[in-house]
């Protein structure tokens, strides 16, 4: 019941405050979109005077969470938006793009190319190709970005490959994400290697899908939902034998623990989230218990990180950077705000003025920073920052494993 | 002085006064409205927006359940700017009487209003917020109806047959002289000037100040008004109208009413219409039987509470109350008390406006020698715009603002606004952003020549209506209102006042359910304007 509540209500508890339109990144870098306040709540009471309209700018939204961490109410604003982006694209599918189908469905073609004998190398290559003669922009997606590449072997090959130590009593399993799995498998290396560090077993689980963040903001909520219902399930079964759930993609693991929830509003979605942890988030928890392996820096390389927007909607502060800190690691947060890419929405073609325009700030303190790596658990954030600085990056839970390597 | 003349003179600006100024003036009478303040200022705004199927009334008064059918069908067939042509639901939950049932089925259908029973399921699939205690439910035709366009569209149709107006005009004085009214004499509330009309038929269509226009021709006439508060919610509860289905009682309707619902209402006798106070207790008494309905009511955030009083007519020696008649009486005063020239209407439903206007000319008409018959049934209030032109409209509305903005608007100021958003598009700004009102609209509802002040547009664009109750719209249309209002201002001092009194009405309706999400609501109108603005100067 209370569950219902919070769905039902959530609109209805905005005071009109605008602390959401003076932090959406979006609205400051491109004046066309009409800001949270006005496309979430605001509009969410004007549907009923005429069903066949719809906001234009609501593509606009970024799904960022900016105006949610913000909001004093307890908004949902950006999943009221993706709620009525869905309800737009149920009623014209045809409006969907190549780019939205591509971008929000790319778990399905890293599968159809993994069945394929040299299916990524020739993708990869196709990739290049197609960059290099401009396709990329005849299909929606903007033509200055480099897509990020796809691994000749997933995480999900090479982990059948680890040996794991013998004998470690305490199991987690592991939601590696797309990301990580397809594009950026040696994250998922280094997680298993700072977890078996600490005495802990990495499961895995074939039966999971994409988290669903891409379906959602693409506006192919149904499809969402299937990966929710499958996903969520999955969660529960392990939470009855105790075995938490760990993601190392922060809008992953946003996304179990609190957009099913607020998109779906069921009550074994609301039980599973409380199994799902960040793994810097579980590692803290660790600490302190005391648990976690005690590992010092001696190197003062510089670090530089970045706090992805999803990381700051978790309401969990930055143990990431917190962590890296205590072990005596030269870190510290750029504090720019959003770097822009939000999952794919940079990479739609007219999103990339936008996408770069947010980024500029944090670009810029990157740049000056002196640092020789850029940290950050997010994927697509370390591909805008790429991007926009050339600078190096990595994930924090690469930099730990590092450590406990030396 | 004398300055003016007309055949009739209708005093009262509410449904009832509007209702009779269109059907004198498609008879061909000349007829003039005087309204003390803005028009519809009263109990025609001030109540549920409910367009009765006469469901409510089929057990305990079947002749007006008959009448309401009858003309909620008309209205919904004459009235679509103003009509939200949605539907009803009565439903039962436990604990109410299960025997009331049968007698209310046979009831409607013998007023001729159609019932369809409802399976729990079906009901709860329509109406998903309804109680999980829900007993029997039936699906009724009632509607919403919107009292602020329905009058002004009145008043508009009748200016087409040349009927006339004037608002902010207060009558102060009846003039009789051997026996007869001659003339009245009427003050500019604005001008504050005094000036005499003179009349052959002085009309007294006061609603619950009927009484008191009365007594001026030193005539008793018993009107006791009846104070109905009503709770307005944030956003529409449910879609359709939903009745107890019981013993009529207080707190028994929510009504959806564009972007909110409104919940009433209470029915308490009270000397003096003026007041429109309200408490913590009515609302709490609201609110207890409300639950009833929807047993989540509570965590719905409460916009304001309002309150207006009923023109209740009670023949000598009877109750008032919930019990007095909500029929109407057309008194002759030629007939009853040998006064020549002056008829009074008094009581009624907001329902029967347009049969009440009717039967009350069918008496009036033939007194000035004119045997035309009733049209007002015939034709549309007002001509509706059209889907293409609404269409074509679109580029320049904020989403979800073309429906809205042309039913209020009209077929004469519709391309206006629309002529100045395309050429103009600095008054595409949402000025309102919680009723999605552009500014173009403000500024041309401003230049109407019955525009004094920010409360006045409100009433006709729905302005502060919402979410934030005027927080953002108030100093935006302050700014406005310094350019537009300069020449007209003299009645409500410079904009600044204008703007404070604004929020201050505002702030009436939301004293009495300052809690929860509404006071977090009224502690950041309190921060902005008394901090941030400093609008009282740092005085206490």
């Amino acid at each position: 019941m209370e569950l219902e509540e919070r769905a039902r209500d959530s609109a209805d508890n905005c005071i009109a405050c605008t602390s959401c339109v003076a932090v959406c990144p979006v609205t400051k870098a491109n004046p066309d979109y009409r800001g949270p306040k006005l496309v979430g709540p605001a509009h969410n009471r004007m549907h009923f005077s005429d069903e066949s309209d719809y906001e234009d700018s609501l593509k606009l939204c970024s799904n960022c969470k900016n105006c949610d961490i913000t909001c004093p109410n307890g908004v949902s604003v950006a999943t009221l938006n993706m709620l009525e982006r869905a309800k737009y694209y149920k009623a014209h599918p045809e409006k969907h793009t190549q780019a939205d189908q591509m971008l929000s469905h790319n778990f399905q073609m890293a599968d159809m190319l993994k069945s394929i004998p040299f299916g990524r190398t020739c993708a990869n290559i196709g990739m290049s190709i197609g960059e290099a003669m401009g396709m990329m922009g005849a299909m929606g997606i903007a033509p200055q970005r480099k897509s990020p590449r796809f691994a000749t072997k997933y995480f999900r090959e090479m982990y059948k490959e680890i040996k794991q130590p013998e004998g470690l009593t305490k199991e987690v399993l592991f939601f590696p994400g797309c990301f990580i799995d397809v594009n950026d498998p040696e994250v998922g290396v280094a997680f298993v290697k700072v977890m078996n560090a600490n005495g802990y077993k990495v499961l895995m689980d074939d039966r999971f899908k994409c988290c669903g963040s891409p379906l959602v903001v693409g506006g192919y909520l149904d499809e969402a939902r299937s990966h929710a219902d499958n996903n969520v399930a999955i969660i529960n079964e392990y939470a009855a034998k105790n075995i938490p759930v760990i993601a190392c993609c922060t809008s992953c693991s946003l996304m179990l623990k609190a957009e099913y929830t607020e998109l779906f509003a069921q009550e074994e979605m609301a039980q599973a989230a409380k199994n799902v942890y960040d793994a810097f988030e579980f590692l803290t928890i660790l600490a302190e218990k005391g648990e976690l392996k005690k590992v010092h820096v001696s190197s003062d390389k510089k670090f530089i990180y970045h706090a992805p927007c999803h990381l700051r909607a978790q309401g969990m502060g930055m143990p990431a950077v917190d962590l890296l800190k205590e072990i005596g690691v030269n870190i510290d947060s750029a504090d720019a705000g959003c770097c822009g890419m939000s999952g794919s929405y940079g990479f739609h073609k007219e999103n990339y003025e936008t996408s770069m325009k947010i980024g500029s700030e944090l670009f810029d303190k990157i740049n000056a920073s002196g640092a020789h790596k850029v940290v950050c658990d997010c994927g697509t954030c370390r591909e805008q920052i790429k991007h926009g600085t050339n600078a190096k990056t990595t994930h924090p839970i690469q930099v730990l494993a590092k450590a406990y390597e030396q | 002085m004398v300055k003016d003349k007309a055949t009739v003179v209708v005093v009262g600006g509410g449904a009832t006064g509007v209702g009779i100024l269109r059907d004198l003036s498609m008879r061909g009478i000349d007829a003039l409205l005087i309204e003390k303040l803005d028009m519809v200022n009263g109990a025609s705004s001030r109540y549920h927006g409910l367009l009765h199927s006469g469901a409510r009334y089929a057990v305990r008064d079947q002749e007006a359940a008959k009448e309401c059918i009858e003309e909620n069908t008309i209205l919904r067939r004459i009235g679509k700017s103003c009509v939200e042509a949605i539907s009803g639901m009565f439903v039962q939950v436990e604990g109410d009487d299960p025997d009331f049932v049968d007698p209310w089925v046979k009831g409607c259908a013998e007023s001729g209003i159609k019932t369809r029973e409802l399976s729990k399921e079906e009901a709860w699939s329509l109406e998903p917020n309804l109680s999980r205690k829900l007993v029997r439910a039936f699906e009724v035709p009632d509607g919403a109806i919107d009292g602020f366009r329905m009058s002004w569209q009145n008043v508009q149709s009748a200016v087409r047959y040349g009927g006339r107006y004037k608002t902010y005009t207060e009558l102060i004085k009846i003039n009789i002289e051997s026996g007869a009214v001659k003339s009245i004499t009427v003050r500019d509330n604005v001008t504050k000037e005094e000036y005499d009309i003179e009349c052959e038929i002085l009309v007294n269509a006061a609603g619950p100040w009927a009484g008191k226009v009365a007594q001026m021709a030193g005539l008793d006439c018993s009107v006791s008004p009846s104070k109905g508060t009503l709770i307005a919610f944030n956003q529409r509860i449910s879609n359709r109208v939903v009745n107890r289905l019981r013993k009529p009682s207080n707190g028994d309707i929510f009504v959806p009413h564009g972007s909110i619902t409104i919940l009433g209402t209470s029915s308490i006798t009270i000397p003096d219409p003026e007041d429109t106070s309200t408490s913590w207790e009515e609302v709490e008494e609201l609110m207890k039987t409300g639950e009833g309905v929807f047993e989540h009511l509570r965590d719905y955030r409460i916009l304001r509470v309002f309150a207006g009083s009923r023109p209740l007519y009670v023949p000598k020696g009877a109750d008032g109350g919930r019990n007095a008649s909500r029929g109407f009486v057309t008194l002759d005063h030629e007939k009853e008390d040998g006064l020549k020239g002056m008829m009074t209407i008094c009581g009624g439903k907001f329902t029967t406006y347009r049969l009440m206007a009717e039967k009350f000319c069918d008496v009036l008409a033939p007194k000035l020698g004119n045997t035309a018959k009733c049209r007002t049934a015939e034709e549309d209030l007002v001509p509706a715009v059209s889907e293409a032109d609404k269409k074509a409209a679109r580029q320049y509305f904020p989403s979800y603002g073309v429906n809205l903005a042309a039913t209020r608007l009209g077929t004469e100021k519709f391309p206006e606004v629309v002529k100045t958003l395309k050429e103009n598009p600095e008054t595409r700004e949402v000025l309102c952003e919680c009723e999605n009102v552009t500014m173009a609209e403000v500024m041309r509802i401003a230049q109407e020549p019955t525009s004094h002040s920010v409360a006045d547009v409100r009433r006709r664009t729905r302005l502060g209506m919402g979410t934030c109750q005027g927080n953002y719209c108030a100093i935006r249309s302050a700014a406005i209102a310094n350019k537009l209002f300069k020449d007209k201002l003299e009645g409500c001092g410079d904009s600044l006042s204008d703007m404070k009194n604004f929020l201050q009405a505002r702030w009436k309706g939301i004293t009495p359910v300052m809690a929860g999400k509404t006071l977090r609501e009224a502690e950041m109108t309190r921060g902005m304007y008394e901090v941030l603005f400093n609008v009282n100067g740092g005085r206490r």
